[in-house]
């Protein structure tokens, strides 16, 4: 998170300079993916929801109030670009198509794709606001402050939201015994 | 909240519960940190529950990064405007990004993620093409011959650049057309087959010599994307005569950058 060069880029690109746009696309295009992913569960959604997510910012941007952070600012239209995505997606089909029956299968070891997809799994099965704290946090790597201003919420409610999530978390994932937390 | 230990530890109170996760995120006091450490010292239950934490809270961190597509970048760039360049979007759009914001922007994401699709790749031996072939094809399976039947050479174009260099020849043999794709790039590289309004679907690659990573195809477009020295054809059949003499545009990327862009003519005269 760099703010001040950020501040510079953003300042070129209201001016129309491509290069500071790309450098930002450049700077934000994998933890905006990553983020996506995270919540969205799926890769081509991810991609989908990041090109919408920029096209978002540089639409906007000459209205961009520097006052904000430009990574909160991001982060804010990447958690609600992919929980919108999720809901235009619930409408067609149950989240659970296709994803969690190669999780039921016998107990034996994990190897750690394994682990990831059950937790990937785990996560997809907490609700959006329980899942875009627990992104924020664990996989984006912001602090309390940052998701409190990135989701406009109270600290104490981010608090009290991830701390609710990793004990949702927790049980999910001891409820499959092949992937109890600690193996 | 009270958590209730599956071995029937007693119930650890919500304000100890808080203690550990501010632990865990290291938001917690000297004072606090040492109360915390009695109680794990001494509760079995806050003991297990630390665990329990602490493991969950290590798989999500240990959750790997994912690299975004290769073709993510320039697609976003090729798509923005930027507002002291154009105050609309209604300028005329780059190819990718003609497909894109027309489809995506105007018609919704949601559409645009359905019909994604990803195709595998399959090892082809050397066989001719024939009329019966071209008819039997379907999904992600194409025929072609090494040493003659290749169908007639319509179009080419020939890459001689620092970091991708190759050549792409287009054939036709009745309603079949093939790509023939050799390219060699130092890094990851990726070639982008425009279809949409062509009259043309894609019906497959198969490997020559040397494989393609990943393909995919988004709203009429085929990322085929791969690295080092990469020989394959791509399939594709007629749809629609009335829509097939617009030419083919291919967009190559190496590294991430755009490296060139060229148009194949589907017709030969």
């Amino acid at each position: 998170m760099h703010k001040d060069n950020d501040a510079a880029l953003v300042n070129d690109c209201k001016r129309g300079d491509r290069r500071a746009m790309s450098q930002l696309v450049s700077q934000y295009q994998r933890p905006v993916f990553n983020a996506a992913y995270r919540i969205l569960g799926n890769k081509d959604d991810a991609a989908d929801a990041t090109q919408t997510v920029f096209l978002k910012v540089f639409e906007h941007i000459a209205d961009y109030d520097q006052k904000f952070k430009f990574f909160s600012w991001v982060y804010r239209i990447t958690v609600n670009e992919s929980l919108n995505q999720v809901k235009k997606r619930r409408a067609q089909e149950s989240l659970d198509d296709g994803q969690a029956s190669p999780w039921q299968g016998p107990a034996e070891a994990l190897d750690s794709k394994r682990i990831c997809r059950r937790v990937q799994d785990a996560l997809m099965l907490l609700n959006d606001e329980y899942r875009s704290v627990v992104v924020l946090k664990h996989i984006s790597g912001c602090s309390y402050q940052q998701i409190s201003e990135i989701l406009q919420l109270p600290e104490k409610t981010v608090k009290s939201r991830l701390y609710s999530a990793r004990q949702l978390l927790k049980t999910t994932l001891q409820d499959d015994e092949t992937a109890k937390p600690g193996h | 909240m009270n958590e209730h230990n599956e071995i029937g530890q007693a119930p650890v109170d919500q304000r100890i519960q808080e203690l550990l996760n501010r632990s865990i995120d290291g938001d917690i006091s000297a004072i606090e940190q040492d109360e915390l450490d009695q109680l794990v010292a001494t509760s079995p239950a806050v003991r297990t529950l630390n665990g329990e934490l602490r493991a969950v809270t290590r798989l999500l961190d240990e959750l790997p990064e994912l690299d975004p597509p290769q073709y993510l970048q320039n697609a976003i760039e090729r798509q923005v405007r930027l507002p002291a360049q154009n105050n609309t979007h209604l300028k005329k759009p780059g190819r990718l990004g003609g497909w894109l914001s027309a489809n995506w922007l105007r018609t919704g994401f949601a559409l645009a993620a359905g019909v994604v699709l990803t195709v595998s790749v399959y090892e082809m031996g050397s066989e001719p093409i024939t009329g019966e072939d071209s008819t039997r094809m379907v999904g992600t399976m194409a025929k072609r011959d090494l040493n003659g039947q290749q169908g007639e050479l319509l179009d080419s174009v020939r890459l001689d650049t620092d970091k991708l260099n190759g050549l792409v020849e287009l054939r036709q043999k009745a309603d079949l057309f093939t790509l023939d794709v050799q390219l060699n790039s130092e890094g990851p590289s990726e070639l982008v087959v425009n279809l949409a309004g062509r009259g043309l679907e894609f019906d497959g690659v198969s490997r020559i010599q040397d494989p393609v990573d990943a393909v995919s195809v988004v709203d009429g477009a085929i990322h085929l994307a791969s690295s080092g020295e990469q020989h394959y054809t791509v399939s594709l059949r007629r749809i629609s005569k009335a829509q097939g003499d617009e030419p083919l545009e291919l967009d190559f990327f190496a590294d991430n950058e755009l490296i060139q862009q060229a148009e194949l003519n589907v017709s030969k005269f």
